[in-house]
């Protein structure tokens, strides 16, 4: 007997530029709020340095101390320096290190947690002890400890700076990747794959990392977001980055003492990361939804 | 009939999708008269649900009630506010979910649970709530002793998390109780005895019913009335003898042709609907015009309402006075005369234990069974039976205590991952549940190319494109994720992935059993035509001795890891039955079947004994001590079906009436002709 044939609906096409406008219409609001707000801050991170007013290090800019003026939009500190201008100068440093040492961390984590997941058996369970014993350790020390192992002459290099962060936040990562990968690993698809004699790392690769991406993107941007605290908690207790560097964590350690004087000082550099966080957090939860297609772009 | 308890007057519903809303329900009406059961049928997204729910008041922020009421007790439904519905609810109006499992709070005791709904509807007295929790327990025929009323939903078999909520659906003595596909998460025996219950409560409460189901053979065990449901609208609704014997409406018939019958020897397919339900691209005038062999013009441009057809019946289409001769019966499809002589598979002596120590349990005892090339061998039983275990060992998913597997004659290492590639690439699995067998993150193309580039080292378009062919889709689906696929299509794919490796042996676990009547007819039609056309050997793994019956050449009855009968499809659908293979004919529900007396039907009463017969305890025909003490003999034919009982073959005929009781159907048949 004849089986008929079924013929697919019509595709939605994302491929036409004219389309272009139309998707971005389609995609989640956070995404557009999100990707905006990273936009600009891409843009000071690259174009800053040119433009800003004064040096980062230039004293005597101004009075010491004195609040939000039009030449001063965000204050003078102590040393005379323009907040304003430090701030510009700082978010290719805040962006560069928080981000890679964030995505660093991702990588790490996330391989090991999806294997650690898929696999199972002793190789799981070694791995998780040895990564709980890692998060036991309150993160400051850790990363203290790390530092200290790495040796003084490393000390305040950027490079130390993103692999300590990474070292903090890997653990984390993957025990929030190997819950996820233990709930996917169940699945009949994953279970094709193994029958079909995939290799543990191409069943990570192919089944369970573009399932766990919404999660783990949630994660990075979190992750992302603490990162400048972090580095700049660091720096405050002199293991990160040195003064006169315009860290964005670091400047509001610096002056923190005068918040009661001039809070501008504090809040310029803490609207910047809270409105980077906040960025980061809309866009990747925006970008997790289209990638998890329970948002679906595309033009009839 | 009187006054109806509920009566729908042009009920419409729409969901809410992306920016806008789209109508699920369209203008539908109905209504139940006291003591009637109505039957609402249809494929799945066809609405019934959604009506079933509007039933209750229940509404979510997703979806809109576009028009109509709902009449009961002198008011309308739909105008009702949260408070006045919330006493009508549970009270004058109950419902009964699909999956008891999830409807249960696992946390409750159940007798708690019961005793919230009377003491929510006014019942202050303590007492008095569990004397009627016991006298409910005994109404819905479980065991009314205080300390059942202590058991917490886990430790209750899935029939009896069943019987908890209907008897939590009658507690306050409703009006009318919403049943929505009651049954169809349960294996078919424990669904038997679930549609016996509510026939019987039926008869004896004289309640109203809405019997929501997807499975018409089911309805017309239970149902007065029918209606039945297509995109949304009512298309037809009908007395259910009359509509089996007479439908109307061309898609109630292309239904009914759909099921597969279990009297049916011939082995030829179900008559499967045309086409799929497009709904990006439903006509204005009647939805189903377009898969509709009788379609004119007007059927596409006009809207036809509901009218009456003679007697009690309603349709809704503008040609069925035309086409009231019965289409042609079954199609027909020529088997090739396959000699299995030649042995692919060989299972020899395999026993599988889960656990171990003292928590060790026994999934598969000691089983033999052999698949020629080309050949398709049914395993048959109920959940629990160890059906999927032997396939899982099979594949290697498993490795087997005991015994060993052979392939052509080489025998198979135990895991998969010891398994050489072509071992792998030789025998291939197609999972019950569509949902879950396609990564959601990949498109089709990619599921389908990965086996080719796996195996064979590279693939291409074309290669994808062929095998989408092959399970009859065309090329734009290559470009699809699964989730922009119905359950049928995605199960065309997972079919096509495994035939892309180009298997000798597909491993088939249930992989009809979560889809719609005719898409099922559809998958069996594709399946029967590889099995001639490719030579594919097949573990056809069902519940479904009817789907078993129209494409297996040999069937295994398996009982609790234990193989029962196994013989050529036509002496398994002919006396001698063991006694297993013979309750399992019994409980299939058939369209017009009267219900089966079923003398002596056992519940579990204790595990078999390693040393008797598996069966011992639940066995209807059972002789003494010696079936839980011994194990019993294989008991051969000379044509060579294999029995494992204490009866001798005189003794297992002489008992068997199964055919007999489905005798009436034959002659319904002949009517339908």
């Amino acid at each position: 007997m004849s089986i008929e044939t079924l013929s697919a609906p019509p595709a939605r096409s994302t491929r036409s530029l004219s389309s272009l406008f139309v998707l971005w219409r389609q995609t989640p609001l956070s995404f557009r709020i999100g990707l905006i707000i990273l936009l600009i801050h891409f843009v000071l991170a690259a174009t800053g340095p040119f433009w800003a007013p004064y040096g980062y290090s230039q004293m005597g800019t101004g009075r010491p101390l004195s609040g939000m003026s039009w030449a001063h939009p965000f204050g003078v500190d102590q040393l005379g320096r323009d907040i304003f201008s430090r701030v510009v100068y700082g978010a290719h440093i805040v962006i560069l290190l928080s981000l890679s040492g964030t995505l660093l961390g991702l990588v790490v984590g996330a391989v090991l947690g999806l294997l650690s997941g898929y696999v199972g058996g002793w190789f799981d369970e070694i791995l998780q002890r040895f990564l709980e014993a890692l998060i036991s350790i309150p993160f400051l020390v850790l990363a203290l400890i790390a530092i200290a192992a790495a040796g003084p002459e490393l000390s305040g290099n950027p490079v130390l700076i993103v692999l300590v962060v990474a070292l903090v936040y890997a653990p984390r990562i993957a025990r929030m990747a190997r819950s996820v990968a233990v709930d996917i690993a169940t699945r009949d698809y994953v279970t094709v794959a193994r029958l079909r004699g995939e290799s543990a790392w191409s069943v990570m690769r192919r089944e369970l990392l573009p399932n766990a991406t919404s999660v783990l993107l949630v994660e990075f941007a979190l992750r992302a977001g603490y990162a400048p605290v972090l580095i700049g908690s660091l720096g405050f207790l002199g293991f990160g980055l040195r003064p006169p560097t315009p860290e964005w964590g670091l400047m509001i350690s610096e002056n923190r003492a005068l918040i009661m004087v001039t809070p501008i000082t504090v809040l310029g550099p803490g609207l910047m990361l809270a409105s980077l966080v906040v960025g980061l957090n809309l866009f990747t939860e925006g970008l997790a939804r289209i990638l998890g297609r329970t948002v679906k772009l595309g033009v009839q | 009939m009187g006054a109806p308890v509920i009566a729908v007057e042009g009920l419409s519903v729409s969901y809410r999708q992306g920016a806008g809303f789209s109508r699920v329900v369209d203008d539908v009406s109905f209504s139940v008269a006291p003591g009637e059961v109505f039957g609402l049928v249809g494929e799945s997204g066809c609405g019934k649900s959604t009506i079933a729910l509007q039933l209750l008041g229940y509404r979510s922020p997703a979806m809109r009630t576009d028009a109509g009421s709902i009449a009961f007790d002198g008011g309308d439904l739909l105008a009702l506010d949260r408070v006045e519905l919330d006493r009508i609810r549970g009270a004058r109006i109950a419902f009964v979910p699909q999956n008891p499992t999830t409807a249960l709070n696992p946390g409750i005791r159940v007798g708690a649970q019961i005793d919230e709904i009377l003491a929510a509807h006014g019942q202050v007295d303590p007492d008095k709530r569990v004397a009627r929790t016991l006298e409910l327990f005994g109404l819905v025929g479980l065991p009314s002793r205080p300390d059942f009323l202590r058991r917490y939903p886990h430790q209750l078999s899935g029939g009896q998390q069943q019987r908890v909520c209907i008897a939590m659906a009658l507690a306050c003595d409703p009006a009318f109780v919403v049943l929505d596909e009651p049954t169809t998460g349960l294996d078919v025996t424990t669904q038997e005895q679930i549609v016996a219950l509510l026939i019987d409560l039926r008869a004896r409460l004289k309640m109203s019913m809405l019997y929501v189901t997807h499975d018409l053979g089911l309805l017309s065990q239970i149902a007065d009335r029918v209606g039945v449901m297509y995109a949304g609208r009512m298309v037809e609704i009908a007395p259910t003898a009359e509509l089996f014997t007479d439908p109307k409406h061309p898609y109630t018939r292309g239904l009914i042709g759909s099921i597969p019958r279990i009297e049916d020897e011939s082995g030829l397919p179900a008559r499967p609907l045309r086409g799929l339900l497009q709904r990006h691209n439903l006509p204005k005038g009647c939805p189903f015009a377009p898969r509709c062999d009788w379609a004119e013009t007007v059927c596409f441009e006009e809207r036809q309402e509901l009218a009456t057809a003679g007697g009690a019946r309603e349709v809704a289409c503008w040609r069925w006075p035309d086409i009231s001769v019965p289409d042609d019966a079954r199609a027909v499809v020529e088997s090739p005369e396959l000699d299995y002589a030649e042995r692919l598979l060989a299972i020899d002596n395999v026993s599988v234990i889960y656990g171990s120590g003292q928590n060790a349990f026994l999934a598969l005892r000691d089983i033999s069974l052999d698949i020629g090339k080309g050949e398709t061998v049914a395993l048959v039983g109920e959940s629990g039976s160890g059906k999927s275990t032997l396939a899982r060992a099979v594949a290697g998913l498993l490795a087997p205590a005991a015994g060993e597997i052979r392939l052509s004659g080489k025998r198979l290492a135990g895991i998969v991952k010891d398994r050489a590639p072509e071992e792998r690439r030789l025998i291939q699995f197609v999972f019950q549940n569509p949902d879950a067998s396609l990564n959601p993150r990949a498109r089709i193309e990619k599921a389908l190319a990965r086996p080719l580039q796996f195996f064979f080292g590279k693939s291409s378009a074309e290669d994808v494109m062929a095998a989408l062919a092959d399970v009859r889709l065309d090329d734009k689906y290559s470009a699809r994720f699964p989730d922009e696929l119905s359950g049928g299509e995605r199960q065309r794919v997972a079919i096509a992935r495994g035939l892309i490796a180009e298997p000798t042996l597909l491993l088939c676990d249930e992989i009809l059993s979560a889809l719609d009547v005719s898409v099922q007819a559809n998958i069996l039609a594709l399946l029967q035509r590889l099995k001639s056309e490719r030579g594919i050997a097949m573990l056809f793994i069902s519940h479904d001795l009817a789907v078993v019956r129209m494409l297996a050449d040999r069937v295994c009855v398996l009982f609790r890891g234990d193989i029962m009968e196994i013989g050529r499809r036509d002496q398994i659908f002919a006396a001698p039955f063991h006694p297993y293979t013979h309750s399992l004919l019994e409980a299939v529900p058939t369209p017009l079947k009267p219900h089966p007396r079923r003398e002596g039907v056992r519940e579990m009463t204790a595990a078999p004994s390693a040393a008797g017969c598996a069966y011992a305890g639940r066995c209807a025909w059972q002789i003494g001590d010696i079936c839980e003490t011994e194990r019993p003999p294989w008991r051969e034919t000379e044509e060579g079906l294999r029995i494992r009982c204490h009866h001798t073959l005189e003794e297992l005929s002489r008992r068997a009436t199964w055919p007999n009781a489905a005798s009436i159907n034959a002659e319904d048949q002949k009517a339908l002709q």
